[in-house]
């Protein structure tokens, strides 16, 4: 027994050390961080750094006479930066302080007003011809450089209801193709705002007061637990599930992906049976699953790490439950290990890695179905199906892990079943790979299918 | 004392192929064995059933006093037919890997590692990566990987196979060197010529059954002294007289000399004397046992097919990569 599990841990070692002190290995652990600081840092910069205005013109038909002064006031670029400058302030209300605090920065700000367009109104007399007007927008004029942007046509109810109506008028807005989105946008706010404003004027209203009444600030929610109360983050809530089962996808393919080559090449170049001469085909597998199980914690331990630390650097440590960490090592251990065993036997059932492609795909199918559920269940965490495939192994562990993650948790029963469950789906499946793993590490010649692996099973 | 080895009435199929029927065999202590016969005739699955990593239908087998040689794998070394390395790992490492996991320690075994290698005739090669070695090499350093933990059984399937003559002559060096250290040496070779250069005993296997389980000593009374190769001095002898010596059995030329076969029970000492005294000889010698004579003798001779004896003794002469040294 203790040479036994003496013989384990040095297959184990020496799978761990072939996998790590591997060039690939070390590209991949920094690829995956590097891409994603990729997309957060630099990918930002790059679409708003050095943005040349939008220069151009943009057309407006006033029937009341009361609006287009206004507009041109909205559409002032300083206007535009400072709508912009509050829709941030506001989109960042909820956000943790620390967040806030990063975010509402001068550059930081900055990058998110970027450069403002700079238009020029040219008002149309109230009887322009619409189709002329049209046609204008087409016409693109590239001699200064200012382009047709938009045509804004005022109803002339706009601001002064028709008699006996209550309801007021609106406008249309006629732009060009391929016209910038945020453009759009901006027409949109400036036009609002110098309807409003000039709709407060025809009734002789104060606006500051109209303003007062209807601003109603939203309140960020708090979450309520026994004993401790935090701040509800909503997208926090939406993207933890996401993270969870990604995780776990993630940890079983890094190992998995490794224990299947591995297995596939000890087995084409013949070093099996040196192997099996000093150890055996039991304690190969148990070494060979050990030994990937704990690169895959490796690199789980570095993302989570990674992740702990982004999430305390923006003071939002506590939003995230310590259990969960555990749950998640607990859940990954236990999935790890039922894939893990159904990689070595594909592995050994296999000549080589072509062969493994049409074993793995149903495999592949198991593991990616998390992605597909993962929606319905993070918004409906305790549906009955939800609660169905906590106790379907093997996504049992998924689904469990991605409710963990939800903003409203499932019992603790239920997470305890879900584990037992989990060992015993890990047990089975392991006693059958056991025995797959031993028969076709000496077989060679055709590829094994479905029937040929149960036959094996069998025999053994 | 209990012999090294033990297999009593072993039977393995595979599907409805029987690969190994009947098989008898006993190993003694510091005994160096032979299992011979062509491709194909389950020396391989008797090896593997040895090894526990195949497992007989019927039948028992005993490996140094255990049940299987599960429970004595740390003493024994073994050399399989298909055999590989690590191709990413070092030479030096995947050497101390496989003396741990015979039951070595990691320093015991570092240490070993650069003088074997020098007694191998790759000294310093313990730094390169296995897939920088040519095949010879490789196949060396393998053989280092079954003998580094000083085994008391080893055993070794086709060990010169695809080796190039250099090659073969070390490792046999290296393989009589265990055994003079008190090893059992079990070995297969389907080239009978490598058998009978070295091995004590050899055990031929035909299509999965025994057909012959001698000491070489044994071989040479039982079968051989009763051919002696001549060649007269002068070519142009008349050679009737070599048939009158008295002894003689037949005669038969062979393209300058003479292949001359004696009456059983003759003392093949005084037919040369009086050989050499009817004709003048440049060369008279009594011929080496040659295995495969053995096996085509008990074999196909047997069935009385010549087309199949001479396929026979194709496929144990020399092998196609020239094994003999």
């Amino acid at each position: 027994m203790k040479q036994s599990i003496r013989r384990i841990g040095l297959v184990a070692g020496r799978e761990f050390l072939a996998a790590v002190m591997n060039k690939g290995f070390v590209v991949g652990l920094l690829l995956m961080p590097a891409i994603i600081a990729a997309l957060f840092v630099v990918f930002p910069r790059l679409l708003n750094r050095n943005v040349p205005a939008i220069r151009g013109e943009v057309a407006v038909i006033d029937p009341t006479g009361q609006v287009s002064g206004g507009l041109r006031a909205a559409l002032v670029p300083e206007a535009i930066a400072a709508r912009r400058r509050d829709s941030a302030t506001r989109a960042l209300q909820n956000a943790p302080e620390a967040v806030r605090n990063a975010a509402t920065t001068t550059p930081a700000m900055e990058r998110a007003i970027g450069t403002p367009p700079q238009l020029t109104i040219l008002e149309r007399p109230a009887n322009a011809d619409l189709q002329r007007e049209k046609q204008w927008l087409t016409e693109s004029v590239a001699t200064d450089g200012q382009r047709h942007l938009a045509l804004i046509v005022l109803q002339p109810d706009a601001v002064v209801a028709a008699a006996g109506s209550t309801k007021y008028g609106s406008y249309e807005l006629f732009i060009p193709e391929n016209i910038d989105v945020r453009l759009e946008t901006e027409l949109y706010d400036a036009v609002r705002e110098s309807l409003v404003a000039a709709r407060i004027s025809a009734h002789s209203l104060n606006r500051a007061e109209v303003e007062a009444v209807m601003n109603v600030r939203r309140a960020a929610s708090v979450t309520v637990a026994v004993g401790k109360e935090r701040r509800t983050n909503v997208a926090f809530n939406q993207a933890l599930p996401f993270v969870f089962a990604g995780l776990l996808v993630f940890g079983i393919m890094i190992g998995g992906q490794t224990l299947l080559t591995q297995t596939v090449e000890e087995k084409s170049n013949r070093v099996i049976e040196v192997l099996l001469s000093a150890v055996s085909p039991l304690e190969l597998m148990a070494g060979k699953i050990l030994g990937q199980m704990a690169v895959s914690m490796l690199v789980l331990a570095l993302y989570i790490g990674i992740g702990l630390f982004a999430l305390m650097s923006f003071a939002m440590i506590g939003l995230l439950d310590p259990i969960l960490i555990v749950y998640l090592v607990l859940f990954f251990l236990i999935s790890y290990l039922l894939f893990a065993a159904v990689f070595s036997a594909v592995g050994a059932a296999v000549n080589e890695m072509r062969e493994a492609q049409s074993l793995m795909t149903p495999v592949m199918l198991v593991l990616m179905a998390p992605w597909m559920f993962a929606t319905v269940i993070g918004r409906e965490p305790n549906s009955t199906f939800a609660v169905a495939l906590s106790f379907i192994p093997p996504v049992n562990t998924f689904a469990m892990m991605i409710r963990l993650g939800s903003a409203t948790p499932p019992p603790t029963w239920q997470v305890l079943l879900t584990m037992v469950v989990g060992l015993l789906a890990a047990a089975a499946v392991t006693w059958f790979a056991a025995k797959i793993f031993k028969v076709g590490l000496l077989m060679h010649g055709k590829a094994p299918n479905m029937a040929t692996l149960i036959r094996w099973a069998r025999a053994a | 004392m209990q012999p090294a080895l033990e297999l009593k009435r072993v039977r393995k199929t595979f599907g409805t192929t029987v690969a190994v029927e009947g098989m008898d065999l006993v190993v003694p202590r510091g005994a160096l064995y032979g299992v011979i016969g062509p491709n194909g005739a389950g020396k391989t699955t008797c090896i593997r059933m040895i090894m526990s990593i195949l497992f007989p239908d019927a039948g028992e087998l005993s490996v140094l006093g255990q049940r299987s040689a599960l429970e004595a794998k740390d003493r024994i070394g073994y050399l399989p037919e298909e055999r590989g390395v690590y191709r990413k790992m070092k030479v030096g490492a995947f050497l101390i890997y496989m003396a741990q996991l015979k039951g070595l320690a990691a320093d015991d075994a570092a240490a070993r590692v650069p003088q074997l290698l020098q007694e191998i005739g790759l000294p310093g090669v313990e730094s390169k990566r296995c897939e920088d070695l040519s095949k010879g090499m490789l196949q060396r350093v393998q053989f280092l990987g079954a003998i580094i933990h000083q085994p008391d059984l080893l055993i070794l399937d086709e060990p010169f196979s695809g080796q190039d003559p250099v090659s073969v002559r070390i490792l046999r060096e290296h393989i009589l060197k265990e055994h003079r250290r008190g090893a059992t040496v079990l070995l297969s070779t389907h080239v009978m010529a490598n058998a009978e250069e070295m091995c004590q005993h050899v055990v031929m296997i035909h299509q999965g059954r025994k057909v012959l389980d001698e000491a070489m000593a044994g071989l040479r009374r039982q079968f051989d002294l009763r051919t002696i190769h001549f060649e007269p001095l002068d070519a142009g002898a008349d050679a009737s007289s070599l048939s009158r010596v008295s002894g003689v059995e037949r005669v038969e030329s062979m393209d300058g000399t003479y292949r001359i076969v004696l009456m059983p029970g003759t003392d093949p000492a005084g037919v040369m004397a009086r050989l050499a005294a009817a004709i003048a000889p440049a060369r008279i010698e009594l011929s080496r046992l040659r295995l495969e004579d053995v096996f085509v003798r008990i074999v196909a001779e047997a069935a009385g097919n010549e087309v199949a004896s001479q396929a026979l003794r194709a496929s144990v002469t020399v092998g196609p990569e020239g094994a003999l040294a």
